[in-house]
């Protein structure tokens, strides 16, 4: 390694020393784990500092960072997985004495035999890592896409289809709490208010203009010529337009992340904020 | 002294950009790290230098506040923190202010939660941020915990039937009927209201698909602003309401001071972030329109060329 | 003395008329002790089973009391009374001791066999009584009483009585047992109240079939016929015609950029899993690519995240090389592993990015946070790139960031145009029917919703 990596490290190094120390005295009056907690807080720092600075340019503290988190995090969802899903959900089901061993409660049923059904399942699906006995574990996932398939075609028909049809079946003509009473009492009324009528009644439009174009814009069993190729570009034009409106939602999202973690370097690492 | 310093703030920022805009004008490099440096400023100085504006809630916010407050006392409320740390600071703030709003209102609350780590921010925030407001509320009579259960929408397929099978006991080993907020709840048919705070999967959506249209339960959804759009076309047939973001968190915390004074001094997480929010949305839409001003210049004068 | 002489006969005729000027105060009336008189009870109370469901539940109707929000009393509530027979308190008392029992073998160390046996016996014999209850239910009115089993505020006229079916559970209601009902007007004093007649017996059973789904069915049927009806089209060899596709169309042309130029194509097949259907669509796309960067003999590069997926698309390039007739241009390198670390990935392609610097890049898949982060990293290369994703989430970035994108369907429409397979074609071409059919019923409903046409809006009310 170069020298000013070695520098750079020990700079870094002697800053977290430093910053441990001044957490865990400012942390001292009203907490007795004033060690431990200034550490962590001082780590927490460290790793997001380590983080951001990829901005300016790769690293290896960004490195570290990086695969600090997928290592904790692999080994977090594998304990996960075994304590909730196997230990919480399946041996409850199956054997009161392992129940016991694990302190969780035995829940008894008529049908806890069928629960062996995934035991087996699960076994043959680990059967994807022997290169000889690989084939066999696409039966358990011939069964995991069909069942999930089952699952939801029902659900996902009802809510997002039919539901959504029923949805589009807006008033073109008033809206919202808004009867239409005729072009005079609309004018006579008009006012541009987000609960007003005429509000209601162009987002009602919208509403309509967007399903029935954003569709033939999907539609790919006929070439976009003519009326059809016109619908097709009102609808493109509509789903750039939630596009851009999702993209902003995202990039507040991202800002608000952004946010909290400055607010935690501010407030709880530095405590220039109360 | 914050007004000076949000005003110090904002002239190193806009004057920044006038130099940024005049120098993109110029057809000269911006390092991107400029750009990052600038979005650094807008969000730290109103963070050191708090500012905050009133909010109104707006009609998708309203449906859920006006649920929850039209309900009667003592109305079954299930609340689900369906969510991580990565996306806590933008969903934590309405996770806090629906539960202190329910407890206020006397409604018992259900709180469980479809993700692992939910779980462990779901008993983080009660003992730190939402009990703390209401030292006569007892668990079991009037809010239970009943964890976390894994399974994603097998668990809600499971409860729309029997909250029991699913889960046979809250967090404490207590069995669910030996607890007064689970009389006559059997499943989640039973329940009055469903408030689904998350926005991954399993999260809103499924609350929907398996819970809210099968069972014609009125559910309501707390959601990271990256999955809101997605869940507008449920808006207002299949959901009540939707709080979407950091917007919707403060839209609901400014509603809850202005109708419950005893709400006036809690601490608003999601006002607070709106300051630096605000400014840093400012400052990438000057960059926007920097970036069109010279991208539309530049083909401009190509033309001519 | 004089003085108290005169006075003395004025003061004893004061004193001896005061007690007669003494009246006891006028007796008030009594208010509280008004007998009023109770409210009107409810009228035409019937029960029956609740329907389109799974069983353990009763529904009661009636007609409002007519002191409801009215009259003298007004009704503030409506009690819901069911006739219990005397042996659901040793029901009671059986399910509370093995509650009990389950929650000592729960907290004991060790479950011994005189804990098990217990519980054993408590189940048998609740097991027992339990069978016996509707014969229990037939002693009606004899060795029973009334008990609530819920409230309804006024204005209301039903109630639905609701049990569990779990027999080990308090609120457990059984069915082909015969219950009887009465429903009371009580108002704001609860002792003064209206019984109503009572109903009954009334069984609750459970439905094989819920009527209310009815539109679901429908919609199931049709879409399924389509499908199977174009998929065996297709399978016949009939001609479907599929609109072609920008993104798709410029592949073409990107490959040709990348031969004169010399560099090579990247293809990325996404973070997805080979069961999903975007990563499936993506392999049909990769074939056609890598066969067309075959006949070139343009550099291929695709760097995979998941094991499976890499084997998959191994088979699937090696097989393209074969169909151009250039077997012996195919490296088992062309496609490789790299990680199944979301982030390290993304920072890994962007390497081979900007060292290879390739003149097309291809994302096609599953993608997540990390989409935009790979499409800046290629414009920032200076390469074409043409991007398909169906994460909603995604697409907006891929828009910005990349020369062509193909939005959501249009991925797996892409996938049908060019791999032409029988299912993939006739499952597209079922599709575009059912968006034609919704088109069609959205237009339709409209019409009846402004004309207020209800039987047509109706039909798409699915019931819970």
């Amino acid at each position: 390694m170069k020298r000013t990596t070695y520098i750079m490290m020990a700079v870094v190094f002697g800053l977290f020393v430093l910053s441990w120390i001044y957490k865990g005295i400012s942390l001292q009056s009203n907490n007795d784990h004033y060690i431990l907690d200034g550490f962590l807080v001082t780590f927490s720092a460290f790793l997001t500092l380590a983080v951001l600075s990829f901005l300016y340019t790769d690293n290896p503290f960004y490195k570290f960072a990086e695969h600090l988190f997928v290592g904790v995090s692999a080994a977090f969802w594998m304990c996960l997985g075994f304590w909730t899903t196997i230990v919480q959900n399946l041996i409850p089901r199956l054997s009161e004495g392992v129940s016991g061993f694990f302190k969780v409660p035995y829940l008894p049923g008529p049908y806890n035999f069928f629960f062996f059904i995934p035991v087996i399942l699960g076994i043959m699906l680990l059967m994807r890592l022997s290169p000889k006995g690989g084939w066999i574990s696409r039966w358990p996932l011939a069964w995991i896409i069909g069942t999930t398939a089952g699952l939801n075609f029902i659900r996902y028909l009802r809510s997002d289809f039919i539901k959504q049809i029923s949805s589009t079946f807006v008033p073109l003509l008033g809206g919202g709490q808004h009867e239409w009473q005729g072009i005079g009492h609309f004018f006579s009324n008009f006012d541009l208010s987000a609960s007003g009528q005429f509000v209601a009644l162009v987002a009602n439009w919208v509403i309509f203009l967007g399903v029935f174009c954003g569709l033939v814009y999907f539609f790919f069993s006929k070439e976009h010529t003519g009326t059809f190729g016109r619908a097709s570009r009102v609808g493109i034009w509509i789903l750039m337009i939630t596009f851009g409106a999702s993209f902003g939602y995202t990039v507040m999202g991202r800002i608000s992340l952004l946010v909290g973690r400055i607010t935690f370097l501010f407030r709880d690492w530095l405590g220039l904020v109360s | 002294m914050a007004d000076l310093g949000i005003i110090v703030s904002l002239v190193i920022i806009f004057g920044g950009l006038v130099a940024l805009f005049v120098r993109s004008i110029q057809a000269r490099e911006v390092d991107r790290r400029i750009i990052f440096l600038f979005i650094f400023i807008a969000v730290a100085a109103p963070i050191l230098f708090p500012f905050t504006f009133s909010e109104t809630a707006t009609e998708v916010v309203k449906g859920v506040f006006d649920k929850i407050e039209s309900l009667p006392e003592g109305s079954k409320v299930l609340i689900s923190f369906d969510f991580d740390p990565a996306m806590a600071p933008e969903v934590q703030p309405m996770a806090n202010a629906i539960s202190r709003h329910s407890l206020e209102k006397g409604h018992k609350i259900i709180f469980m939660s479809l993700w692992a780590t939910g779980q462990a921010l779901l008993t983080h925030s009660l003992a730190n941020y939402i009990l703390p407001g209401f030292p006569e509320k007892q668990d079991g009579i009037d809010y239970v915990n009943i964890g976390y259960k894994a399974g994603n929408e097998g668990v809600l397929n499971v409860i729309i039937t029997d909250f029991r099978k699913m889960f046979p006991t809250d967090v404490n080993s207590v069995l669910l009927d030996s607890i007064e907020v689970f009389n006559g709840v059997n499943s989640a048919k039973d329940v009055d209201l469903v408030i689904a705070i998350g926005g991954g999967k399993p999260g809103p959506k499924e609350w929907v698909l398996f819970i809210g249209d099968p069972g014609n339960i009125p559910i309501g959804f707390g959601v990271a602003a990256v999955v809101a759009p997605q869940l507008y076309p449920y808006y207002p047939a299949q959901v009540i309401g939707i709080l979407g973001g950091v917007k919707g968190a403060a839209e609901y915390e400014s509603e809850l001071q202005k109708t419950h004074p005893r709400f006036r001094d809690m601490d608003t997480p999601g006002l607070r972030m709106m300051g630096p929010q605000t400014l840093a949305h400012v400052v990438i839409l000057s960059f926007i329109v920097i970036g069109n001003v010279v991208f539309f210049r530049s083909r401009r004068r190509e033309k001519k060329a | 003395m004089r003085y108290w002489c005169r006075i003395a006969p004025l003061l004893l005729l004061l004193f001896s008329v005061s007690p007669f000027a003494q009246t006891d105060a006028p007796e008030l009336p009594d208010t509280a002790s008004t007998d009023l008189a109770p409210p009107a009870p409810v009228s035409m109370l019937r029960a029956h089973d609740t329907d389109d469901d799974h069983g353990h539940s009763i529904t009661l109707e009636w007609e409002l009391s007519p002191d409801d929000g009215a009259g003298q009393n007004s009704v503030v509530t409506y009690e819901v009374f069911r006739w219990v027979p005397s042996v659901m308190d040793i029901l009671d008392t059986l399910r509370s001791r093995l509650s009990i029992v389950n929650s000592e073998i729960r907290e004991a160390d060790g479950v011994t066999s005189e804990m098990k046996e217990r519980r054993v016996s408590l189940q048998t014999r609740l097991k027992e009584l339990l069978g016996q209850l509707p014969e229990i239910h037939e002693q009606y009115p004899n060795d029973g009483e009334w008990h609530q089993v819920g409230n309804v505020g006024s204005r209301n006229t039903r109630y639905v009585n609701s049990g569990s079916k779990d027999t080990e559970s308090s609120g457990f209601i059984p069915d082909f047992t015969g219950f009887y009902y009465r429903v009371d007007a009580v108002t704001v004093d609860s002792s003064i109240r209206a019984v109503s007649k009572i109903v009954g017996p009334v069984q609750s059973y459970g439905q094989w079939f819920n009527t209310g789904r009815y539109p679901v069915l429908f919609a199931v049927l049709i879409f399924g016929f389509l499908t199977l009806g174009f998929v065996i089209k297709a399978k016949k060899g009939a001609k479907l015609y599929v609109r072609p596709l920008t993104g798709i169309e410029e592949v073409n042309d990107a490959i040709g950029r990348a031969t004169e130029m010399g560099k090579p194509i990247l293809y990325v097949l996404g973070l997805g899993t080979a069961d999903m259907i975007a990563t499936i669509a993506s392999f049909t796309i990769l074939g056609r690519v890598a066969k067309r960067v075959a006949e070139h003999r343009t550099r291929l590069i695709v760097p995979t995240y998941d094991p499976i997926v890499m084997s998959v698309a191994q088979e699937v390039v090696k097989s393209s090389y074969l169909d151009a007739g250039q077997a012996d241009a195919y490296d088992d390198d062309i496609v490789f592993f790299v990680t199944q670390a979301q982030f390290a990935y993304v920072a890994a392609v962007n390497g081979i990015m900007l060292r290879e610097l390739p003149a097309t890049n291809v994302y096609m898949g599953k993608f997540y946070a990390e989409s935009l982060i790979l499409a800046e990293t290629g414009a920032l290369a200076g390469s074409i790139q043409i991007a398909g994703t169906d994460e909603i989430a995604q697409i907006p970035f891929f828009i910005v960031a990349c020369d062509y994108t193909l939005i959501g369907e249009e991925l797996y429409a892409a996938s049908a145009y060019l791999g032409r397979e029988p299912i993939l074609l006739g499952s597209l071409k079922a599709q575009d029917y059912a968006k034609a059919a919704v088109i069609t019923l959205a237009l339709a409903g409209l019409v009846a919703a402004n004309f207020g046409w209800t039987t047509f809006t109706d039909l798409f009310i699915v019931a819970n």
